[in-house]
Parts: structure tokens; C-alpha cells; sequence
């Protein structure tokens, strides 16, 4: 319960009207801060609805695999550039990025992630890898103007920030590979 | 004992850790963190000196030979204390922690250690020569467009290699240690060795691209650098360097005063929070120093307000945490009343009473820092002598004087010695006349800075402009810190060579405070270094890519080479 309250202060927080319009000001920290808050609100909220809603949760996300294409899905329409556009000019979209990301993202992610084997939570690991290190890799090359909201210099600074997160999975994947736990706990 | 360092297996090695234990310390071990001590506490006296000739020019009492400039020996003053001084003790003190905490150093992480030594050697060697050749009078912030001989920079990066084979040294000796202790949680100590080692190996990439960006330009085989990246580049290392010295010194707090006073550790999960915490907020601190430069928009300005408070709360729990261990420990003494326990605490040990007056000092001197940190405040201190005010209470005070508390048990530790009553006095006088002459010193130019005295400035009186002249009167006290903290510096200079080599032979035990009994077990999340190495490098993802794009991309025309002196 505690941990919905805070969710819900967060929550209230990011949708304030200037704190939304200045995060969404710049495109890197809407991508790659509100975005993922929102995501985190979905996580502090979790506990709180299985306890509410415990058979929805038993019944529709039995293994975790439901939750997590869920997930994917939902982080993969929030990085098309269209999208974000659309967030900003349309009201409709962005109360819908206010309503995906921390229930049909943040919410699937944490009660999807105790739930999953090794093999899903790697497939996980690697998906993000990879969707980041190709927006990443788009967002620098392209040599147009992909969001009529954002300039090129904000695109490219996004790309970056997004091929850094990708290297940070990466190393995260690379460490787990290469250290073996078992001997060290 | 010098077979404890070799491959056993866990149970044996712990029976044997036992008994290194008891017998004290490693000699091996002990040699290279004692050479790394003594380098410490030469760059101590000498970096004085330098600035006692700073502190006499700026109070105009004393002109400079011909031969000598200003700003060479501000730089000299600068590196030999930031540099050389805090990072050599750091990382001998560390070394001879991890050599008691886990059992000796491993034969290879020892030569290792040598070897680091060597290169920093050939690194101050460099540095060393072309400041006095009056080649390098950048300051020991180097910043471009002023350039050094290309000499300097080759040095620094010898520096850096060598600071490098530490922390893998460091890291290899706990990987090591955690193989033979599986599930067990590192000694507090240890734990903010690696922190330490962990800071200084990941804080250090933003200079080392700096400085391999500079070398080219230096060189002449690029004309013109972009003096905005190098500034903040450099900076993710300076302020990182800062957190270093304060996680060193907090250690010292944390681990070996209560063992001094009687008491216990007062949380051991705290204190790792409060090591993970330093961690991972840490480097994005740097756009602190960048308040005032242009080529940052305000938005990035502002949020890195937040950044750089952050910081504030580790230091805010580790108070906490200290005056609860003292007020805890008086009473079990049998203090009474509310401030009863103040009067029982050993305030004749200057083991006790060196990293009190640390501690002390830290509360102004954080709040100084808090100060300065917001845009608007800022503006009126920049770049004055309130500025060299607050970082010689942070540095010299925080610092300096918990790693003078430090070498009162560890030199004498390593060195298979004691510490005589007559030598604890002589320490508390040096204390004393430390703190004084700081006080004088520190205190005048937080004043004279408010009124407006520029700091890195040799005397002047603008032409007797009255402004200016009205700073001489706190220059002057200024110069009067500076004699008493000479005198402090001197003395610091015989007792650390005193208990290496000449004090009574005997054992000196190093202090490790237990844990409360009945206290919480530490959560083994705290064990997690990859999380939070990830952690970290993704909090400075997103403090620094957005501007660094914008100065990379929407950069100005580069800059030619200056020299100012
Ligand atoms: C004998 C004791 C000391 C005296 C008399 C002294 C004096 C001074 C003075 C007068 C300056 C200001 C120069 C200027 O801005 O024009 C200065 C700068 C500085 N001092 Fe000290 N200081 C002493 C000890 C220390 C210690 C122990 C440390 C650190 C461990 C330290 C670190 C620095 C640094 C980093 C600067 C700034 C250099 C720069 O601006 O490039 N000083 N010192
Ligand atoms: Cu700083």
C-alpha cells in the first residue's frame, strides 16, 4: 500500500501540466525520463492491484509470457518517432502514453519479471538491448528530421542517449555471462 | 606468513586469515603502502610551502623572485595536493585495509602495486618537470585554451595508467577474497575500498579522454580545441576525485573511530548505503563547477541543482550516523543528561580528536557547498577567494585532518610501533595549530571573497582602487593562517616520519569496530556491484549526453593555444 502511495505521488507529479510540458520540452527527456517514470510508476503500483485484483493476475499472466509481449509491445509503439509526435499534438495519444506505460508496461514488466524462467528474462534483456541499440543507431543516422516536434540536434542527442543505454544493457549482459555467481554467493 | 596470500582453500584460509590477524601486519604488504605514505606526506611539506609563498604574496608581504611566477606555484601547490598528496594516501591507506580486512594482498595484486607506483612516478616525474621548467603554469585544472608543454599531459596519462593498475589490483584482491568467503558480505572497510577504487577507475574516463584530446592539440597537430568539452570532461573527474578523498576519510569514521572510543559500528547496512549512494551520484556533480560557464542552457543548469544536492544526503546520514555512534557510547560510559556524553568522549586521543574536528569542520563547510551549488548564489562567489575558503575547510580540514587522524594508528600499525603519550601530545598540538590556522586562513577568504578578492591572482592592488585595498586587512589574516598552518604542516612532516622510523618498537593494532549485537543482518543486495556500476553509468548517460551532444555538435570554432605566463 505504501508503495501505491508513492506511486501515486509520482504519478501526479508527472502529469502536473509544467512538469509534462517541460519534460516533453526536450526529446531526450521525454523518451528516456518521463517515459521510463512512468514505466516505474506502473512498478510501484503492482503490488497493490495483484493484492486487489489477484485472479485477473493468476488467470491472465499465469508464467509471465502474456505480460512481457505485452510489455514489448507497448515500449516498441512509444519509440517510433511517430508516436511521439502524435503524444504532443493530440490529446488522445498522449493521455493514452499516460495510461500504457505504467499499466500495460510498467504493471506486466514487474508482475511478469518473479514470474519468468531464465530464458524469458534473457529474451527480455536482449530485446531492450537491441530495440535501444537500433533507435540509437537510427535516431544518429538518419540524415532527416524524423519528429516535426523535435529538431535534428535533439534526435541525434536521443540517438546517443539511446546507444548508451543499449551499451549499458549490454555490459549488464555481459557481466552476468561472464561472472559466474555460484562462486561468489 | 608470506605464504597466507597464496591459493587456499576457503576454510583453511580463514583459520589463517585468524592468525594473520593476531600477528599483525603483512610486511610485504605493509612496504608498499608505507612508501605510498611517505610520497603522500613529501607532497604534503613541500605543497605547503608553496602555499605559504601564496598566502605571504596575496597578503603582500612577499615578492616573488624573478624566477619564479605565481601561477607556477599555485599549479605546483595545486597538484602536489590534489594530485599527488590525496591520491597517494588514499590508495596506500586503502591497500593496507584491504591487506588486513582480506588477509594480505595477493603476490601479484602487490606487484601490481609496485608497478602502479612506478608509473605514477613516471607521471610526477613529467608533470613535476615541466612545471618547474615554467612549461606548465596551467594550474592543476589544465584548462584549455591555455597549453602546456605537450610533456604535462603525457604525464597525466601515466598518472592515470597508474591509478588504473590499482583499482584492477583492488579489484582482483576482492574478487579473490569473495571466491573464498562465498555468501559472505566483504568487511565494512573493504566495501568502501571498492567503492573508492570504483570511482577512481570509471571517474577517471572522462579525463582520460580529455587528456588524449589535448595531447594531439598540444602537440600541434590539430589547431584548435573546443575548450567547453574539455572543461566538463575534466570535471566529471575533479568533482569524482572530491568524493574519493570524502569517501576515504568517511571510512575512517565509520570503521576505526568507534573501535577507538569503545563503541560498535552503528549500522553496518547504513554505512554500505551510504558508500552505494556516493557511488552512483557521484561523477554527474561535475556541472557544479560549470554554474557559470556559458555553452550550458539553463534547463541542463537546473536539473543538475538536484544532481549535485543529491550528494548532500549521503553526507547528511553518515552525521547522523556518527553522532548517534558517539552519544550511544558516551552513555554506555555512563554519561547523563542530554549532552553528558559529549564530556566522556577521548578528546586527549588525537586519534579521537583529529577526525572529530574532521567531522566538525564538514558541518560549514557542507553548508558552504550547498550554497554555492545554486545558480543564483553562485554568481557572487565564483571564482573568488571564497571558494579557496570552502575547499581548504572540505580538503584541508575534512580531509587532511581525518587522514592525519588516520596515520596516528596506521603508520605506527605498519610499521611495527607505537604511539608514545609524548607523540599523541605533539599530534594534539598540531591539531590545534592546524585548526587555528585554517580557521585564520579559510575564514578570511570566505570574507574576502565576498567582497570580491578574485581568486588566481597574484597581488595587486588595481591601481589602489579602494575596493581592493579594502581586501588587505583579511589577506593579511590570511597570511597569518598560513604561518600557523606551515608550522602544522612541518610538525605533520616529523610525526609521520617519526612513528616509520623512529618511534618504540611494539604492536599497534588497526582498529575495526564490531557490529552492534542483535543489529540487523545487512541485506545482500548491498553485494551487487554489477547493479550498481549499471546504475551509475546510466545516471551519468543521462546527466551528460544531451550536453555533450550540444557542445560537440553546436560547437563554436575551436580554440588556438594560449599562454598566459
Ligand atoms: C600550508 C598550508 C596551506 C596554505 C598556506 C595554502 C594557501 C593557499 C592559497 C593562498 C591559495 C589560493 C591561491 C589563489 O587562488 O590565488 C591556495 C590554493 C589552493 N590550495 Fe592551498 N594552502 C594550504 C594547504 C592546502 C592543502 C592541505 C590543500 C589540499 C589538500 C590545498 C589545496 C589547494 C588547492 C586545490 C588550491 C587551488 C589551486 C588553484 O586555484 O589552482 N591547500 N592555497
Ligand atoms: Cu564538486
Amino acid at each position: 500500500m505504501k508503495q501505491a502511495i508513492y506511486g501515486l505521488i509520482l504519478y501526479v507529479f508527472l502529469i502536473l501540466p509544467p512538469v509534462a510540458s517541460l519534460a516533453e520540452s526536450v526529446m531526450t527527456i521525454h523518451m528516456h525520463m518521463q517515459m521510463p517514470l512512468l514505466v516505474v510508476v506502473g512498478f510501484l503500483f503492482t503490488p497493490f492491484l495483484k493484492q486487489t485484483f489477484p485472479n485477473f493476475f493468476v488467470q491472465w499472466n499465469a508464467k509471465g509470457v502474456p505480460g512481457i509481449l505485452l510489455f514489448m509491445v507497448i515500449t516498441v509503439y512509444w519509440m517510433l518517432p511517430r508516436a511521439m509526435d502524435e503524444a504532443l499534438n493530440i490529446r488522445a495519444i498522449e493521455t493514452f502514453k499516460f495510461i500504457s506505460l505504467p499499466f500495460f508496461a510498467g504493471v506486466p514488466l514487474r508482475d511478469s519479471w518473479s514470474k519468468m524462467n531464465r530464458l524469458w528474462k534473457s529474451i527480455t534483456f536482449i530485446f531492450l538491448t537491441l530495440t535501444y541499440g537500433m533507435i540509437g543507431i537510427l535516431y544518429i543516422l538518419t540524415p532527416i528530421q524524423l519528429c516535426n516536434n523535435y529538431l535534428m540536434l535533439e534526435q541525434k542527442t536521443l540517438g546517443w542517449s539511446s546507444l548508451v543505454t543499449a551499451l549499458c544493457f549490454l555490459a549488464y549482459l555481459i557481466l552476468n555471462v561472464t561472472i559466474d555467481k555460484s562462486k561468489y554467493e | 606468513m608470506a605464504t597466507i596470500t597464496k591459493e587456499t582453500v576457503p576454510s583453511q584460509s580463514t583459520v589463517k586469515e585468524k592468525i594473520h590477524g593476531m600477528l599483525g601486519v603483512n610486511r610485504q604488504d605493509a612496504k608498499l603502502s608505507l612508501v605510498l605514505i611517505s610520497i603522500a606526506f613529501i607532497a604534503f611539506l613541500l605543497g605547503g610551502i608553496l602555499g605559504l609563498v601564496q598566502g605571504l604574496n596575496r597578503a603582500g608581504l612577499f615578492e616573488l623572485p624573478s624566477w619564479l611566477n605565481y601561477y607556477q606555484v599555485l599549479t605546483g601547490h595545486g597538484v602536489l595536493l590534489v594530485l599527488v598528496f590525496s591520491t597517494t594516501f588514499t590508495i596506500g591507506y586503502f591497500y593496507a585495509a584491504f591487506s588486513h580486512t582480506l588477509g594480505g594482498l595477493l603476490p601479484k595484486v602487490r606487484k601490481m602495486g609496485w608497478a602502479g607506483l612506478g608509473l605514477m612516478v613516471i607521471g610526477v616525474v613529467f608533470v613535476a618537470t615541466t612545471i618547474i621548467m615554467g612549461d606548465a603554469s596551467v594550474m592543476y585544472t589544465f584548462y584549455p585554451p591555455m597549453q602546456a608543454s605537450p610533456w604535462f599531459y603525457v604525464g597525466l596519462v601515466f598518472l592515470v595508467l597508474g591509478i588504473w593498475l590499482y583499482a584492477f589490483g583492488a579489484f582482483i584482491n576482492v574478487a579473490h577474497w569473495r571466491k573464498n568467503h562465498r555468501g559472505e558480505h566483504l568487511p565494512l572497510l573493504a566495501y568502501f575500498g571498492v567503492g573508492v577504487f570504483v570511482l577512481l577507475f570509471i571517474g577517471s574516463f572522462g579525463v582520460t579522454a580529455e587528456v588524449l584530446y589535448i595531447i594531439p592539440w598540444a602537440f600541434g597537430w590539430i589547431d584548435t580545441i573546443n575548450v567547453m568539452l574539455t572543461r566538463t570532461l575534466f570535471w566529471s573527474f575533479g568533482h569524482t576525485l572530491v568524493n574519493i578523498w570524502y569517501l576515504a576519510a568517511v571510512s575512517s569514521w565509520y570503521v576505526a573511530i568507534p573501535k577507538l572510543i569503545g563503541g560498535k559500528v552503528f549500522n553496518d547496512s547504513l554505512a554500505r548505503l551510504v558508500v552505494i549512494l556516493s557511488v552512483v551520484l557521484n561523477i554527474t556533480g561535475g556541472f557544479h563547477h560549470q554554474i557559470i560557464d556559458p555553452g550550458i542552457n539553463e534547463g541542463i543548469k537546473f536539473m543538475h541543482v538536484f544532481m549535485s544536492l543529491s550528494i548532500g544526503f549521503p553526507s547528511m546520514m553518515t552525521a547522523f550516523a556518527m553522532f548517534a555512534t558517539f552519544e550511544r557510547t558516551g552513555r554506555k560510559k555512563g554519561a547523563k543528561g542530554l549532552l553528558g556524553w559529549v564530556k566522556v568522549l577521548p578528546w586527549g586521543d588525537v586519534r579521537f580528536l583529529a577526525p572529530m574536528i574532521a567531522m566538525i569542520s564538514f558541518i560549514p563547510a557542507g553548508a558552504g557547498g550547498i550554497a554555492q551549488t545554486n545558480n543564483q548564489l553562485d554568481q557572487v562567489v565564483h571564482n573568488t577567494m571564497w571558494i579557496v575558503g570552502h575547499f581548504h575547510l572540505t580538503l584541508g580540514v575534512s580531509v587532511v585532518v581525518s587522514f592525519c587522524g588516520i596515520v596516528y594508528w596506521l603508520v605506527p600499525h605498519l610499521s611495527k610501533r607505537v604511539l608514545t603519550p609524548k607523540m599523541n601530545k605533539l599530534g594534539v598540538i598540531q591539531t590545534l595549530i592546524w585548526t587555528l590556522g585554517m580557521i585564520f586562513m579559510a575564514g578570511s577568504m570566505h570574507i574576502v571573497g565576498l567582497a570580491g578578492s578574485p581568486r588566481r591572482t597574484s597581488y595587486t592592488t588595481y591601481g589602489d582602487n579602494a575596493t581592493a585595498l579594502g581586501w588587505d586587512p583579511y589577506l593579511f589574516f590570511l597570511a597569518i593562517g598560513g604561518t600557523l598552518l606551515i608550522i602544522g604542516c612541518v610538525l605533520m612532516f616529523y610525526i609521520v616520519f617519526h612513528l616509520m622510523f623512529k618511534a618504540p618498537k611494539g604492536e599497534t593494532a588497526f582498529p575495526i569496530a564490531e557490529q552492534e549485537e542483535g543489529a540487523h543482518a545487512t541485506p545482500y543486495w548491498t553485494e551487487r556491484w554489477t547493479v550498481w556500476i549499471i546504475l551509475m553509468l546510466a545516471i551519468v548517460a543521462m546527466a551528460y549526453v544531451i550536453p555533450l551532444v550540444d557542445m560537440i555538435f553546436n560547437a563554436p570554432p575551436g580554440s588556438p593555444p594560449f599562454r598566459t605566463w
